[in-house]
């Protein structure tokens, strides 16, 4: 048995706007283990940043409430001082953000925004600190390293500078790393490199990472389990073969269906989700699915359907009228 | 970069041809004829006939316009015949006085708005934010004249502090601490002028800054919020700081004009007005031709410096 | 579907615009008597503003004269309210200047683009780069007499490149604008467009940006008075009275007391005013 790195439980985030509150999620629970790599997938505005920079103590400083708690080895996030989380942000858990068009400060040198972290958090000299800096961009893959030091963010196309956060998530060699859609913003050729950087140093360098994205077709290979996500709170999870093959719920299925890579593998066609995402300030007692989902009943409408485990160990979904499982089947 | 920079200097050029047209044309904008406007008092053959040769007053608009030129690029602005002493000369003694008035006004100005706004920024429509909201708006409706006029009402007639009264400036040369005395209250107006610019649009700039994803992701590589707060929010916002400053110089001159007329501090804003009152027009002449060359160049230089402080400009 | 609909616009709904305040309406009440009182000076029970009272000389304020007297014997609530009437006529004048010239053009540039834009842009930026007010000190200085009319005309031409710099740019933020490029290509005439689609948004700005520019024209009139620069004394306008008031400062502060304060009060009213505009129709600052 692995060690457990993080546990998650019922934990929700609310941003009080100027419409009412908005309960960006609602209500989460899991467990990650050391090493493990977790999927997190859902739609645009499902919640998922929301999540992971909640797990991070990394929301914004007013407006938001918090509840629940989160345990990254044995410290507890929710309620935990700026000072305190600052203690374990950068050692135990960094991330790589969603665009790495705006996530670099763009009049301060690459290198240095390396360095600050060696020095602030580990205590490097500058000597020290600017070698492995260099070390660091030799290790994400970016060529001439010791000239790419002194350039500045505008200086680099958008798979480059993201290699340069992830360097910098990497500094401190975290126990967790967080990447929310690490290649949103790249074209799909940088897209692969970029994740299989990530999988490469997953194993150099002996982290958990959670990988963030509204494409299912990137976890598909990389994860061992997955998070589903919708309207902030977890409607599926399992392992990643679960989710793929054994889905129960709708949406899981209509997710996988609107994912091109993931869609033409299982030769269905590829449909895109009807409706849109429910506006969070006003959701309703029932499944928030309901108004776009083709089994939806009275009762889905009514009463909001729990999580329900299967007989397979981790996969539990939350639906009232589950797809038939095609377990045993096949 | 070297392309910017070659813009930014054939702009430069143009703009003070120009301001060079014009300030040679003003002499032309009085009725009747310069010669007996330049002359004024001193009008007498002798000087009529130097006046003529000097300015080729009987040549065509242009030839005159390209002589006077040329002597102004050899530093010479011509000879009041009112106080019988060279344009270039008198301004030359004016010209430390404006300077270390903006240079104490600026280092007050900046010391005091830099981190007024920084606090600010961090806890926007926060009780502190909220005050110093208020106050910069309310000094925002009160012109420097009248600053000036209140300040010295208080200080000077008042509370009775010496040297800082109207016809009391000490020179620097002549005793260092009683000059900062005289120039107390008129820097101190200055400032509060560009305090209020200055905290203003930095606050704005910074709550902006803030908001961005790189701070967000500083925040999570666990670095002290002074840190964050001064590396990664204060230097881009800097570049707005800057900019205004610089566009600011040509209003901060203007108001330093004022307080040196109600105090007779000897800068060339009071020897502008003095020379306007004697109908001194080749001395007029000289001192806009200089303040507005001196603003113009000091914009550019901030433009330039800008360039250097932010990557993201020269290769928009 | 209806549910759909309402949904979407639930969603982009912009912020409440803040309510303009109480405040707000006390400005509006101060500035409307101040023109009120300048507009009716001439009817209203006043001392004349000219007359000199030898034998009641810098008296403080009292039953007899509501402010007091200056030096000369003259009655001071007079001469704000007639004084009033420079810095409002400077103020509204100069910016009818500005405006008349600076916003049509700014807007015609913002719309055309192309090189009547550029050609424009470029020598209007050369004209801001000039510093507006010592180019006026220049120009008030030479071209004498001094008259009220020359002080509005200079003032004006000067206040132009601002103007149409602020105009351009608030209307440019508006001619991308889907509904706008939608009019064009259903072919609406440019005079429709300008008219009906832009000028309507470009209004609310122009208004705000019209209060603070007439704050900031009073404010230069008043430094140039100060200076001795704007109209001749004995005519009474603020900055006059603060300039006379310098050589008995210590013997009447009244003097400088009650000019400033109308001054200032009037100007914060102005500023208040457009600030609040400004938020209220959700205009981002300009800057001056
Ligand atoms: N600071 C905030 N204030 C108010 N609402 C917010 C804030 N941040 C996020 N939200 C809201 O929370 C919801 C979830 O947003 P989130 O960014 O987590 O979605 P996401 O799943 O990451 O989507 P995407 O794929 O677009 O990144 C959205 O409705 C968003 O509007
Ligand atoms: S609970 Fe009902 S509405 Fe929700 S996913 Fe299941 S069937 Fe659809
Ligand atoms: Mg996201």
């Amino acid at each position: 048995m692995s060690e457990r790195l993080l546990e998650v439980r019922d934990l929700a985030t609310t941003f009080a706007t100027a419409g009412g509150p908005l309960p960006a999620v609602g209500g989460v629970s899991f467990d990650l283990d050391q090493n493990e790599t977790l999927g997190i997938v859902g739609e645009s505005g499902s919640g998922k940043t929301v999540l992971s920079r909640t797990i991070m103590g990394l929301q914004p400083r007013t407006n938001v409430t918090v509840s629940g708690s989160a345990r990254l080895n044995g410290f507890e996030v929710v309620g935990a001082s700026e000072e305190a989380k600052r203690s374990i942000w950068g050692t135990e858990v960094a991330m790589v953000f969603q665009d790495p068009m705006t996530s670099l400060n763009p009049v301060m040198r690459i290198g240095k925004q390396i360095d600050e972290v060696l020095r602030v958090r580990l205590g490097m000299d500058k000597v020290a600190a600017k070698a492995r800096a260099i070390e660091l961009l030799e290790l994400v893959g970016i060529p001439s390293p010791v000239e790419r030091y002194r350039a500045y963010p505008g200086q680099l196309s958008g798979g480059m500078r993201q290699r340069v956060v992830i360097a910098t998530a990497l500094a401190c060699s975290p126990k967790l790393l967080m990447a929310d859609e690490p290649t949103t913003g790249l074209d799909v050729t940088i897209q692969a490199q970029i994740l299989n950087l990530l999988d490469r140093l997953k194993s150099q360098m002996q982290m958990s990472v959670i990988l963030v994205t509204h494409d299912l077709g990137v976890v598909a290979t990389r994860t061992s389990r997955i998070i589903v996500m919708y309207a902030g709170r977890i409607v599926e999870t399992g392992s990643t073969r679960d989710v793929f093959q054994h889905h129960r719920m709708p949406y899981t299925r209509a997710l996988l269906e609107s994912s091109p890579k993931v869609a033409n593998r299982s030769h269905t066609r590829l449909q895109a989700i009807p409706g849109r995402p429910p506006n969070l300030m006003k959701l309703t007692a029932g499944c928030a699915f309901a108004p776009r989902c083709a089994y939806a009943t009275e009762r889905c409408h009514r009463e909001r359907p729990e999580l329900t485990v299967t007989e397979s160990p981790g996969h539990a979904y939350a639906c009232w009228n589950p797809l038939p499982t095609t377990r045993g089947v096949s | 970069m070297a392309r910017y920079l070659t813009r930014r200097v054939v702009m430069l050029v143009g703009i003070v041809f120009v301001i060079s047209v014009g300030a040679f044309y003003l002499i032309h904008l009085l009725p009747g004829d310069p010669a007996v406007v330049i002359l004024g008092t001193g009008d007498s053959p002798q000087n009529r006939a130097i006046l003529f040769k000097e300015l080729g007053l009987n040549k065509p608009i242009w030839d005159q316009y390209f002589i006077w030129m040329r002597n102004v690029v050899h530093g010479n602005l011509g000879t009041s015949f009112i106080s019988q002493t060279s344009v270039a000369g008198t301004i030359r003694a004016a010209l430390p006085i404006d300077l270390e008035l903006i240079v104490l006004s600026q280092i007050l100005a900046f010391a005091t708005a830099i981190p007024a706004a920084m606090r600010s920024a961090r806890k926007p429509d926060g009780p502190l934010d909220r005050v110093l909201g208020a106050t910069s708006f309310t000094l925002l409706s009160i012109p420097p004249f009248i600053i000036i006029v209140l300040l010295v009402l208080l200080v000077a007639i008042k509370l009775q502090i010496p040297h800082t009264g109207p016809s009391s400036y000490v020179s620097l040369t002549s005793d260092w601490l009683g000059n900062l005395e005289s120039l107390a209250l008129p820097a101190f107006t200055l400032a509060i002028a560009s305090f209020v610019v200055y905290y203003r649009v930095l606050r704005s700039d910074l709550i902006a800054t803030l908001q961005e994803e790189f701070i967000t992701l500083a925040r999570s590589k666990g670095l002290s919020s002074r840190r964050i707060m001064w590396r990664h929010a204060f230097r881009p916002s800097s570049v707005a700081l800057l900019g205004t400053a610089g566009v600011n110089i040509g209003g901060l001159l203007a108001s330093g004009f004022v307080v040196q007329y109600l105090l007779a501090i000897p800068g060339l804003g009071y020897t502008l007005i003095a020379a306007i009152a004697q109908s001194d027009y080749l001395l007029v002449q000289g001192i806009v031709l200089v303040v507005s060359v001196g603003v113009i160049v000091i914009n550019f230089l901030f433009d330039f410096i800008i360039n250097l402080v932010d990557p993201r400009i020269s290769r928009e | 579907m209806s549910d759909q609909l309402d949904e979407l616009t639930l969603i982009d709904r912009p912020e409440k615009s803040r309510p303009l305040g109480v405040l707000f309406w006390v400005c509006v009440g101060w500035v409307g008597l101040n023109i009120v009182g300048a507009i009716s000076a001439n009817f209203l029970p006043l001392p004349d503003p000219l007359y000199q009272n030898y034998s009641a000389i810098n008296v403080g304020p009292g039953l007899h004269h509501l402010l007091g007297t200056d030096d000369l014997g003259r009655d001071i609530f007079s001469r704000l309210v007639f004084g009033s009437r420079v810095s409002l006529a400077v103020g509204v004048g100069a910016m009818l200047i500005g405006f008349g010239l600076g916003a049509p053009l700014g807007m015609l540039a913002a719309y055309r683009r192309g090189r009547f834009d550029g050609i424009f842009t470029t020598f209007m930026y050369v004209l801001l780069a000039f510093p507006a007010i010592i180019a006026t000190i220049a120009v008030l200085s030479f071209w004498t007499p001094r008259a009220l009319v020359k002080i509005i005309v200079v003032i004006g031409l000067a206040s132009v490149p601002l103007v149409y710099r602020v105009i351009r740019t608030a209307t440019m933020g508006i001619a991308t604008k889907d509904y706008v490029v939608a009019a064009r290509i259903q072919g609406a005439t440019d005079t429709r467009i300008l008219l009906k689609e832009l000028l309507p948004n470009v209004a609310p700005i122009g208004v705000s940006f019209l209060l603070i520019g007439i704050a900031t024209v009073i404010t230069l009139e008043g430094a140039l008075a100060f200076l001795g620069l704007s109209v001749n004394p004995p005519t009474p306008s603020w900055g006059n009275m603060i300039n006379e008031s310098r050589t008995v400062l210590a013997q009447n502060p009244w003097l400088v007391i009650f000019p400033s304060l109308a001054m200032c009060l009037f100007l914060l009213c102005l500023n208040f005013i457009g600030d609040r505009l400004r938020s209220h129709f959700d205009v981002t600052e300009v800057k001056l």
